[in-house]
């Protein structure tokens, strides 16, 4: 009997165990996070930042107002070198550079999820994220030596930024404050 | 002439200045000691892996992967599957990749199971590789390559049979096949020194015959039979990674972190090893903190000494006013003195660590793979010095205040 009711348990908890794995990344308001890859002249950045930081709200955007500013934030996201200005001598120039905004359970490999099931996962997370892609040629890479972080003047709700950068030397990380947003590379 | 008087009058007391003398040289010896082993385990930890791009093993902490993967510091949460590091390696954007097998040890030395690759790709002290100093690189299931360290302790040459334990610190050993030394590493001041480095095959090899962590009685697999078993590793416990270009190594890193059908952790090497001295700055802090105390308290005791001289000099102090010293010249003479002791204080314990070092260096190198370089002293050093003459000048001044307040009154009287 005892076995029997184990055996009906098993196979109670079989599908919840099979659907999928689940998990969630961390997500903390306030910080955002920058990586950077240098190699030769080719800088590839990849940034993410709650949407707390960027538009101020979280929730799915209803209202023509919230839309608005959404389009708004994703077009300034669009353009790199007015967020992280890196100084005249390397003579950076973006080559390709997009922006969007996904939700915590926006990963596409949820295709057998219908879309009503997405809406809800969304609205019980609760929590959304920008998330951007740049690629930069830059022709004086030696004189990458700060990049000044007017981002927080952009988004006034960021209060930190956690940068990783890659470059010939080896992988170093930095945290980039409100009070002091320049980033020294020392290179 | 105060000169004259303040060497004499140090000479006339020779044994409690001296003492003095000690006690400052062995806190500035200390105080610029702890600052060598910093910076020294500091260079020697960020020397010990150089090259790697990405460490993937499971998922736990970044501090903690680095620790067991690279340092053989603590022990796994979870191996990786082979599968799963079949997958990674299939991914286009890594150009080579790694394995690392821990658990089983030799002594009191790890084993690690890895492929040939380790000795091509590994690199540590900015991309220096791995040579071999005695013997070759194995090419037998049975064939391990010892690191200097593991040679020197238990006096291996290249062919000596070697018996692999199973776990760490066991009592039972892996009897049955015995491996033999290859080669013999050059010593590198990292933890492969300490290491038994065999290839992954052989560490399957190891527990053909073991079943749930004991050997199934009455059953031992000749050699030769399993030299021709499939010996496919089912686990590894770490991979270095290098990727194709640096530009992929962000999208790799979030490519593994993400991996669906296995919880696995990817790392960058110099990240962690930043985040792990953030972690022990504030120790090193701490100790920086209590040497300098020392420095502070020794020069309080000097400040003592002079105070308890100013009474047995009172009939001196006086004598020298009468003779027409004025008031400031006394001042200055104990002064001179203070800062005469604490300067030869100083440089005595700058040698003091010097020759402290000379006769540390191997120790330490043993005992901890703490490789603490001897360099010619530096700025800092310097600063110290200076540091604690104007510390002693400034502590001196108490008394010599005193003394210049009470030289003759204190003195004249009579007093028995």
């Amino acid at each position: 009997m005892k076995q029997a009711l184990s055996l009906i348990a098993l196979i109670a908890a079989t599908p919840a165990l099979a659907e999928d794995t689940r998990e969630l990344d961390v997500h903390e308001h306030g910080v955002g996070a920058l990586n950077i890859a240098i190699e030769g002249t080719t800088v590839a950045m990849e940034f993410h930042a709650p949407g707390a930081d960027i538009v101020g709200f979280e929730y799915t955007a209803e209202i023509d107002a919230d839309l608005a500013a959404i389009k708004a934030a994703v077009a300034t996201l669009a353009t790199p070198l007015d967020l992280f200005v890196m100084p005249d001598a390397a003579a950076c120039t973006v080559t390709a550079a997009q922006a969007e905004l996904e939700s915590e359970e926006g990963h596409d490999e949820h295709d057998d999820h219908g879309d009503a099931d997405h809406a809800e996962h969304a609205k019980e997370a609760g929590h959304t994220e920008f998330h951007a892609e740049y690629r930069l040629t830059c022709d004086n890479p030696d004189a990458l030596t700060e990049i000044s972080f007017d981002y927080f003047e952009t988004f006034p709700n960021a209060n930190e930024v956690e940068v990783q950068i890659i470059t010939a030397s080896g992988a170093q990380a930095f945290e980039v404050e409100r009070d002091m947003p320049v980033l020294q590379l020392g290179r | 002439m105060t000169f004259r008087l303040a060497i004499a009058s140090l000479f006339a007391r020779a044994l409690t200045v001296g003492m003095t003398i000690l006690a400052i040289a062995l806190s500035v010896a200390l105080f610029l000691g702890v600052e060598k082993v910093r910076t020294g385990a500091k260079a020697s930890f960020a020397d010990t892996i150089s090259g790697t791009d990405l460490i993937v093993g499971a998922r736990s902490g970044s501090v903690q992967l680095l620790l067991y993967s690279v340092f053989r510091i603590g022990n796994a949460t979870n191996n990786v599957t082979w599968e799963s590091y079949l997958d990674i390696a299939a991914r286009p954007d890594v150009d080579w990749i790694v394995p690392i097998s821990l658990g089983d040890s030799h002594r009191q030395f790890r084993v690690m199971g890895t492929t040939q690759a380790f000795f091509e790709h590994y690199k540590y002290r900015q991309g220096r590789s791995l040579t071999v100093a005695d013997g070759v690189i194995m090419d037998d299931l049975f064939d391990t390559v010892i690191g200097a360290d593991v040679a020197s302790t238990l006096g291996y040459n290249v062919d000596d049979p070697i018996v692999v334990a199973h776990g760490l610190a066991s009592f039972t050993e892996h009897k049955d096949q015995p491996f033999r030394v290859s080669g013999i590493l050059e010593k590198t001041g990292t933890p492969i020194d300490r290491t038994v480095i065999v290839s992954m095959e052989a560490i399957e090899a190891i527990h053909v015959d073991w079943q749930g962590g004991a050997q199934i009685p009455g059953q031992s697999t000749p050699a030769d039979v399993i030299r021709r078993m499939e010996l496919t590793p089912k686990a590894v416990t770490a991979a270095l990674v290098g990727v194709e270009s640096p530009l992929q190594t962000f999208a790799l890193q979030r490519a593994i972190n993400e991996y669906p059908e296995e919880p696995l952790l990817a790392i960058l090497p110099g990240v962690a090893l930043q985040e792990l001295w953030g972690i022990v700055g504030i120790a090193e802090t701490a100790l920086l903190a209590v040497s300098a105390m020392v420095v502070v308290t020794a020069l309080i005791g000097m400040m003592a000494t002079i105070f308890s001289s100013l009474n047995e000099r009172r009939r001196e102090m006086a004598i020298f006013r009468a003779m027409g010293a004025r008031p400031l010249t006394i001042l200055g003479m104990l002064v001179f003195e203070a800062m005469l002791m604490a300067a030869v204080g100083a440089l005595l314990g700058v040698a003091l660590l010097y020759a402290g070092l000379v006769i540390a260096q191997p120790l330490v190198d043993n005992a901890f793979g703490l490789w603490l370089p001897i360099d010619a002293p530096t700025i800092r050093e310097f600063s110290v010095i200076v540091g604690v003459v104007c510390a002693g000048a400034i502590v001196s001044l108490v008394p010599a205040l005193r003394a210049y307040r009470m030289s003759i009154a204190d003195g004249m009287m009579v007093q028995t």
